[in-house]
């Protein structure tokens, strides 16, 4: 799922899309961590789950600050394509 | 494409099948399964082409994911009674996964990202993980993409669309891929490589026993829940507190960033003029008083300002 997230990532151009495919890998790699902690056994299995509470904060810490950023520039240009932004390519 | 797979496959797929250098499933058809993977999804990518093609993109890739099933399912002699749920909830989950990366509606990927939290919670909690499963639904269907669909709304622009019928109602960045090729190609490469690496070497992994007893946290309490509740306040307490002091940061952060300047709608404040008749104080006649602000003394003496 990571992969797949990865490669929605770098083709599709909406913005709101593109965070989206972030949070998708977010759960590839939230799937990932359970696994791994519930493999090692004992106290690495509440490791795993702690890890991804807090992968959990940071997805929606960073998707709170993500949509506040695409608002604010959508209301620049009106436009939600990434390509609109080549400007700052450099 | 069923990339998480095996890394729940040493505690899944049935331990004691697995021999000393005896693979699940041949690493050299993982590999080509996700080269035909990757094409399947190359061809799903909203683009230009007709709906034949993706349709046969689709196609490709529900072959893949078959091929690949049955690969496993064959190597795997006995199968426990929950394997048949982690079948399940990974082929949601990843069907869901790749209709959120080629749907070209962002909608339509919103909800599909929905139906992958929710299948990703049932492999959490098969998993044993139950709080987890329960706190992804929580904040992420419940919260991350509500907030989604809400910006969806609010940030959909007119749709002028490409000449095809089936994109009229869909802006431009949404009915085309951007470099689908190579994304694609850079994408399954690295989940082939990463998938060659965890077949080839998975035979040689511990079987896993799969924990009978929880090992208590000197509670009473025993729950799964419990007992995570007890090791993040015991183990992990800097981390929970940083994780709330981020939370609150970035809840700041938002509004900072979101907040519009209303410098153009405020009203100045101006108080009426007041209609002066005379001096508001009385008048001194003396030249060396101290000027007031509002009073004229025509004889004071002009001192230099100060």
């Amino acid at each position: 799922m990571f992969v797949i997230g990865l490669t929605g990532f770098m083709t599709r151009r909406n913005l709101i899309v593109m965070f989206l495919c972030t949070e998708l890998m977010f759960q590839g790699v939230a799937i990932n961590l359970i696994a791994f902690g519930r493999y090692h056994g004992g106290d690495a299995m509440y490791a795993g789950q702690s890890f991804v509470i807090f992968v959990l904060v940071i997805a929606a810490a960073e998707a709170s600050l993500a949509l506040g950023l695409v608002v604010l520039l959508f209301r620049q240009k009106a436009t939600l394509d990434a390509d609109a932004w080549r400007e700052l390519k450099g | 494409m069923l990339g998480n797979v095996l890394t729940l496959g040493s505690p899944f797929v049935s331990p004691p099948i697995l021999a000393q250098g005896d693979y699940v499933v041949s690493p050299a058809a993982v590999l080509v399964l996700c080269v035909v993977a990757g094409i399947g999804t190359l061809l799903l990518l909203p683009s230009a082409r007709e709906t034949s093609f993706r349709a046969i993109g689709g196609v490709i890739l529900i072959a893949a994911g078959l091929i690949f099933a049955a690969l496993v399912a064959h190597s795997a002699a006995a199968t426990e009674g929950q394997a048949v749920y982690f079948w399940i909830f990974s082929a949601i989950a990843l069907i869901g996964a790749v209709r959120v990366v080629t749907h070209p509606r962002p909608v339509y990927s919103a909800l599909y990202f929905v139906l992958t939290v929710f299948a990703t919670a049932g492999l959490f909690i098969l998993l044993w993980a139950e709080f987890m499963a329960a706190a992804l639904i929580l904040i992420y269907a419940g919260a991350i993409l509500i907030t989604y669909v809400f910006v969806i709304m609010l940030a959909t622009q007119a749709q002028t669309g490409g000449n095809k019928a089936r994109y009229a109602g869909l802006a431009d960045y949404d009915a085309l891929s951007r470099e689908p090729l190579i994304a694609c190609c850079v994408g399954f490469a690295l989940m082939g490589v990463l998938m060659y690496l965890i077949f080839d070497k998975a035979s040689v992994l511990p079987i896993h026993q799969p924990p009978t007893v929880q090992t208590p946290i000197e509670s009473p309490l025993n729950g799964a829940t419990q007992q995570l509740g007890e090791y993040l306040f015991k183990n992990q307490l800097v981390n929970l507190e940083l994780a709330g002091l981020i939370l609150t940061v970035s809840m700041v952060g938002a509004i900072v960033i979101a907040r519009r300047r209303v410098v153009d709608n405020i009203e100045v404040y101006e108080p009426a003029p007041e209609t002066v008749t005379g001096p508001a104080t009385p008048v001194n006649d003396d030249p060396h008083s101290i000027p007031v602000v509002g009073t004229d003394n025509p004889r004071q003496k002009a001192y230099p300002e100060t």
